[in-house]
């Protein structure tokens, strides 16, 4: 056995698993995020989104903005982003989004946070290890202004297995 | 400012898409490191399917990296956008998204659109609402993610006049 024997080491656990996940619980998801312009336009023209809108600020400001609009999936993904460790970290695979809401456009500077409710939880039918949960979650700027809400569904591990199994 | 105008296409106005209305998007994409492994990264998807080589080997969801749903969704988008939103105003919403197969590291990404409704935008008349469909498909031909998306489009009877009008005539005989 070498030393230190790193197998002995336990392991911080992040997350949260489907027992966890009662309706209506609330999360206020760690960290924020400033979107800066260069996450904007890496995101942008690396998901061949090369929209004007997003990456010509001059074109942008003809159109009302003061700068660049953030790619709203970069927002988007980003919110969800910030809500992994809370909700899915652990969990199992994402199955889908509902009613995703751009509320008001986000520039670079702008600062993102997040918050979810747990809006259902219920067990598998096929799949007696996992449960299903549905999230509402909503991002914020800094001015405390809804940006993007939306309700994400995955498929959670539970801790226990069944009884008889 | 008129010049500005001329930076995007002028056959991709809100007039131009009609209900049934299909695409096939061009260009195709492959994902790879700085696709998913940064932009999961980038984006503080903590979840480390998506930037662990190791941990998902012998798994049923496939050896090696995964690549996170959104990014599949936001490849799709990208591919579809200058077709369907170069005139945007705005980007409104997604519905009824879905992640139907795993997509990994070095799997290519086409996109595919059908415009599902068109319809007055509420509050301005100088742009309408569409409704599209889109599909994001790998190199086997298999669905890997679809989504709806709710896309602001100007409308070409306000915002086309700052086009040159024998340019338009041009296009029109094309």
């Amino acid at each position: 056995m070498g030393e230190p024997d790193f197998d002995s080491f336990p392991v911080v656990v992040h997350g949260h698993q489907f027992e966890d996940f009662p309706e209506g619980r609330e999360f206020a998801h760690h960290w924020g995020r400033t979107i800066t312009a260069g996450d904007n336009a890496l995101f942008s023209t690396a998901t061949c989104n090369w929209n004007p809108m997003h990456l010509n600020s001059e074109f942008a400001k003809a159109h009302s903005h003061p700068d660049v609009v953030v790619n709203p999936m970069l927002v988007l993904c980003t919110v969800v982003g910030l809500s992994v460790e809370d909700l899915s970290e652990i969990g199992g695979p994402f199955l889908g989004m509902e009613n995703v809401r751009f509320h008001r456009p986000v520039h670079p500077g702008d600062t993102l946070t997040a918050s979810s409710k747990v809006v259902e939880a219920r067990e598998s039918k096929t799949r007696p290890h996992t449960g299903i949960v549905t999230w509402h979650t909503e991002g914020h700027n800094q001015h405390g202004e809804l940006v993007v809400d939306y309700q994400r569904t995955n498929l959670v591990a539970k801790k226990r297995p069944p009884k008889g199994d | 400012m008129s010049d500005l105008f001329a930076l995007t296409g002028s056959n991709n106005y809100f007039e131009d898409f009609a209900v049934g209305q299909r695409m096939r998007h061009a260009r195709s994409a492959t994902i790879d490191e700085v696709e998913n492994n940064y932009i999961s990264k980038q984006v503080m998807n903590t979840a480390q399917t998506h930037w662990n080589e190791e941990i998902l080997a012998g798994s049923p969801l496939g050896d090696g990296r995964l690549v996170f749903g959104l990014i599949t969704g936001s490849m799709t988008v990208g591919l579809a956008s200058q077709d369907t939103a170069e005139n945007a105003l705005g980007e409104l919403g997604l519905d009824a998204v879905r992640f139907s197969k795993p997509v990994h590291h070095g799997d290519t990404i086409t996109a595919y659109t059908e415009v599902l409704d068109t319809a007055d935008a509420p509050d301005r008349d100088d742009a309408g609402i569409v409704r599209f469909k889109h599909w994001g498909c790998n190199q086997h031909g298999e669905v890997v993610c679809e989504l709806e998306r709710l896309v602001l489009i100007k409308r070409r009877s306000h915002w086309g006049a700052a086009i040159p009008e024998t340019e338009t005539e041009t296009r029109e005989v094309q």
